[in-house]
């Protein structure tokens, strides 16, 4: 036992682990792994990464967890996505992705020895976290995507509606600076 | 002053207090690696159900990883610009957006000229006051919420609470956002032009367009941090 | 030469960065601050912000996921 705690610590310590696992990437270097494996994902899939859509998933599944039915919502009415909503939460390709991030993250932050369980300080974080999720939700139904979907994978697949959800990205990133420096500070 | 503070930037800085140092740390390392093992275990469980899931959950922790160890943060390219005119990691997220541009474009144009349909064109879509308001809404959201969809999702990981709470609320919202689908797309979405670069410049016109716009706006941006933060340096 | 503290332990990005950019206006030359923080993020964006104003800035890690962020207005 008393070895095996030795080596982890000499493991914390050594040079090579320290930078692959400690220190932090630098922005760079991050813009450009995550551009590879965009890369990868929509050569071996077809299709670019998103996020926010297997979200709306989620919410159907937790909506006819509680007795509704979307099933004659437009949003849903199509065959694929029933197929996708019928398939079920386990075997959904975009839910394990959402759920491979939370985790490939967790691993990070353990790996680095930094992982704590951060509590909400405020009743203004309850707020901001609130409504912030919700709009962000709902937006993110309107312009078909979130900052990966509408913003990372549309730019990148050439697409104009990538640009202009840019635009008003930066012009609501503005205003939820303000509010933020009004309300939420 | 300046000459000074650069050459003392390297010694250590004289404080008064100790350091609020209370307890050894935790090596956490062995839970990092059974996190990891578990990562193994379901990618291969999923793998061998279907092939694409185990790729998902592998991409996913992928990317989970990168965002963490980079801080890689959405919000942020959009947000510091605004609140203290730090230009870093938005021109992190341009150099992102150039090389998969370039990556993007010739799987495109290799489908192209083979005469198969090109892969990913559900991602090219309508421009309507529908893109205005959600990416106004989304905006807002993502800098008071700390965080945007990815960013929201890394968070979680992290062990942020708020985070937690915020992307159960994401989920609801995606909801609420679907019920009233059907009355955006009739009266707005509908009406909203698709627009394929290539098809108004040509394929190389496209490319050298986008790249061109990047480069306008890397410039800008670095342009943009001397002119809030530069007064200061000197 | 005063010693000053903010704590930020909590608090999501970008209020760390925000609260630290207002209390070192407030200053003198020659003081320090020392920030307590716990987000993952602001050990990142705090520094790099003190660094481009010409602060002096050192970081360290005080417990698992803890950092305290020591600037010294230098002007």
């Amino acid at each position: 036992m008393r070895a095996v705690k030795e080596f982890f610590d000499k493991l914390a310590k050594n040079e090579t682990y320290v930078k692959i696992f400690k220190t932090p990437f630098t922005y760079l270097t991050g813009a450009i792994l995550l551009s590879i494996f965009q890369v990868v994902t929509f050569g071996v899939t077809g299709e670019p990464w998103g996020v926010s859509g297997t979200f709306a998933n989620w919410g159907a599944w937790l909506y006819r967890l509680v007795g509704g039915n979307v099933d004659r919502w437009y949003y849903f009415s199509s065959a694929g996505a029933q197929a996708v909503l019928d398939r079920g939460f386990f075997n959904d390709p975009g839910t394990m992705r959402n759920l491979g991030i939370i985790f490939g993250a967790l691993a990070a932050t353990l790996l680095a020895s930094q992982f704590k369980i951060k509590k909400i300080k405020s009743k203004k974080q309850v707020v901001a976290a609130i409504l912030g999720g919700f709009i962000m939700g709902y937006g993110a139904r309107l312009a078909y995507g979130c900052n990966i979907g509408a913003l990372y994978s549309a730019i990148a697949s050439l697409s104009l509606s990538g640009w202009v959800f840019a635009l008003f990205l930066f012009i609501g990133a503005f205003f939820g600076s303000k509010l933020l420096s009004k309300f939420f500070m | 002053m300046s000459e000074t503070s650069q050459v003392s930037s390297a010694s250590s800085i004289r404080r008064s207090s100790a350091s609020s140092r209370r307890k050894p740390k935790k090596n956490q390392i062995p839970y990092g690696i059974l996190v990891v093992l578990f990562m193994v275990v379901v990618g291969v469980v999923q793998a061998r159900r279907d092939p694409m899931l185990g790729f998902y959950w592998m991409m996913g922790c992928i990317f989970g990883f990168i965002l963490q160890k980079s801080r890689f943060c959405f919000t942020a390219s959009m947000r510091d610009p605004c609140i203290t005119g730090s230009t870093s990691v938005t021109r992190a997220v341009l150099t992102a957006f150039a090389i998969t541009t370039l990556m993007f474009t010739a799987i495109k144009y290799g489908y192209h000229s083979m005469g198969l349909p090109i892969p990913g064109m559900s991602y090219v879509t309508p421009i309507s006051f529908a893109t205005a308001v959600g990416g106004i809404l989304f905006g807002i959201g993502m800098v008071i919420a700390g965080g945007c969809a990815s960013g929201t999702l890394m968070r979680v990981g992290e062990g942020f609470i708020m985070q937690m709470l915020s992307l159960f609320f994401f989920v609801i919202g995606s909801l609420v956002g679907a019920a009233h689908f059907g009355w955006w797309k009739e009266k707005f979405i509908v009406h909203g032009p698709s627009v394929f670069l290539p098809d108004v410049f040509g394929w190389v016109g496209a490319v050298v367009v986008q790249l061109f716009i990047i480069a306008c706006l890397y410039k800008a941006a670095i342009l943009w941090e001397e002119k809030k933060m530069g007064g200061n340096e000197e | 030469m005063a010693e000053f503290t903010l704590d930020c332990l909590g608090e999501a990005c970008p209020v760390p960065l925000m609260k630290t950019e207002k209390k070192m206006s407030e200053l003198a030359v020659g003081d320090v601050l020392i920030v307590s923080i716990d987000h993952s993020c602001a050990m990142k964006n705090i520094p790099e912000w003190a660094r481009k104003q010409g602060y002096n800035v050192e970081i360290e890690e005080v417990d698992d996921g803890e950092w305290e962020v020591v600037i010294e207005k230098t002007k």
